[in-house]
């Protein structure tokens, strides 16, 4: 099933939201779980509130009163994905079955969970050495090219390159 | 992807780290796979993340108004809140009848004493193709329809991005987000933003006019 007959699937069933006031409420606590799990996917603020607002946009004016919050959040994950599957495919020109890996996780809980990341800690376990370095300083320390080329008694142009290729092999890495 | 591959994803690594938006280009599908799983390892960098609290008041605000009217986007609150402050440097009235009006996209562009400016010939048009011009603080990209002119807005209705051309694909594009819009203002893309608000134009001889600002 695709992401678009999924979100599709969930906009068949009209769900239903509780009294205005509390309705907002569960809905803007909802977000929050929506806005993490984008915020996992596009690593940046700016896009993340983006992606979530459009979310809203699409699944809030189809809900109604009365719905378990669960419903609203299934709801509004089918269309995070799809939401995300299209910035994807516009950006980059995904295609949905490579996106499959990396919008079928489960829903991410209250409060958001370590999911992420140990989803990226075993990604990272099964690069070489060097591969799992790079990144670790990188991403996970924060380090400046600079500042890892001196970590590995190496040079900037070096460590680009193995940060790209780092990158790649950690990218046809499936996690469990 | 133009330049050194590694060179290019280093400068989407370090925007990424340095919490920056992914500005993307149409050569780095090329390196599709590493992109993606650089902006999944910066996701995770600082763990779970939460809504900012403005971010998150601004959408509870929304949820709260009733839905077509409720959805103010950040642009439609940026042109409300400059109306607010010209009112206010006006002079400004308490009353109620002079508050000024929530703004909404798609709306035609009125500005405060506005006056028509010669923007363009007739000649400079092509059919088909979108020309920008502005008149004054009213930016505008104007399309030919045989001896008809219409116009609107080069800011995006969703972001107060400046939107371009694309003459190959016939569309508007907002370089800040995944955001298209046809000749006519409405979205050509499946995200439902509103259309873009309109542009008064009219043509006087051979000549095109826009109501913008001194």
């Amino acid at each position: 099933m695709t992401q678009d007959e999924v979100a599709d699937q969930a906009q068949a069933e009209v769900v239903e939201l509780p009294a205005a006031s509390r309705a907002t409420d569960i809905a803007v606590n909802e977000l929050e779980l929506v806005y993490a799990f984008i915020y996992a996917r596009v690593g940046n603020r700016a896009d993340a509130e983006d992606l979530t607002q459009q979310v809203a946009l699409k699944a809030i004016p189809r809900l109604r009163q009365n719905a378990a919050a669960s419903s609203i959040r299934g709801y509004l994950f089918a269309t995070a994905r799809s939401v995300l599957g299209g910035f994807w495919s516009t950006r980059l020109g995904l295609s949905e079955a490579e996106l499959r890996e990396d919008l079928l996780p489960a829903p991410a809980t209250d409060p958001p969970s370590e999911e992420g990341t140990e989803t990226v800690q075993r990604i990272l376990a099964e690069l070489s050495d060097n591969y799992r370095r790079v990144l670790e300083l990188r991403f996970l320390h924060g380090y400046s090219l600079k500042e890892v080329a001196k970590e590995m008694n190496s040079t900037v142009g070096a460590i680009k390159v193995m940060q790209l290729r780092a990158l790649r092999a950690a990218a046809k890495v499936r996690p469990e | 992807m133009n330049g050194k591959r590694e060179n290019r994803v280093e400068k989407i690594v370090s925007d990424l780290l340095r919490g920056r938006r992914l500005k993307l280009r149409g050569g780095d599908a090329e390196e599709k796979a590493a992109i993606t799983t650089a902006a999944r390892l910066a996701g995770v960098r600082q763990g779970p993340q939460r809504m900012q609290p403005a971010f998150r008041k601004r959408l509870a605000r929304a949820l709260e108004q009733p839905q077509g009217e409720g959805w103010v986007t950040r642009r439609a609150a940026l042109v409300a809140g400059l109306g607010l402050a010209a009112g206010a440097a006006a002079g400004g009235f308490a009353s109620r009848a002079f508050e000024p009006q929530p703004v909404h996209a798609s709306d035609p562009i009125r500005p405060s004493n506005g006056r028509w400016i010669d923007v363009a010939a007739m000649g400079d048009l092509v059919e088909g193709q979108g020309k920008r011009v502005t008149a004054g603080g009213v930016g505008a990209f104007l399309f030919r329809h045989g001896d008809e002119v219409t116009a609107v807005s080069s800011i995006c209705s969703h972001l107060p991005c400046e939107l371009w051309w694309d003459g190959g694909r016939s569309h508007l594009v907002c370089p800040c987000h995944p955001a298209t819009f046809a000749a006519d203002g409405h979205p050509s893309d499946p995200y439902r933003h509103s259309a873009l608000n309109k542009v008064y134009v009219r043509v006087v001889g051979d000549r095109v006019e826009v109501l913008g600002t001194a």
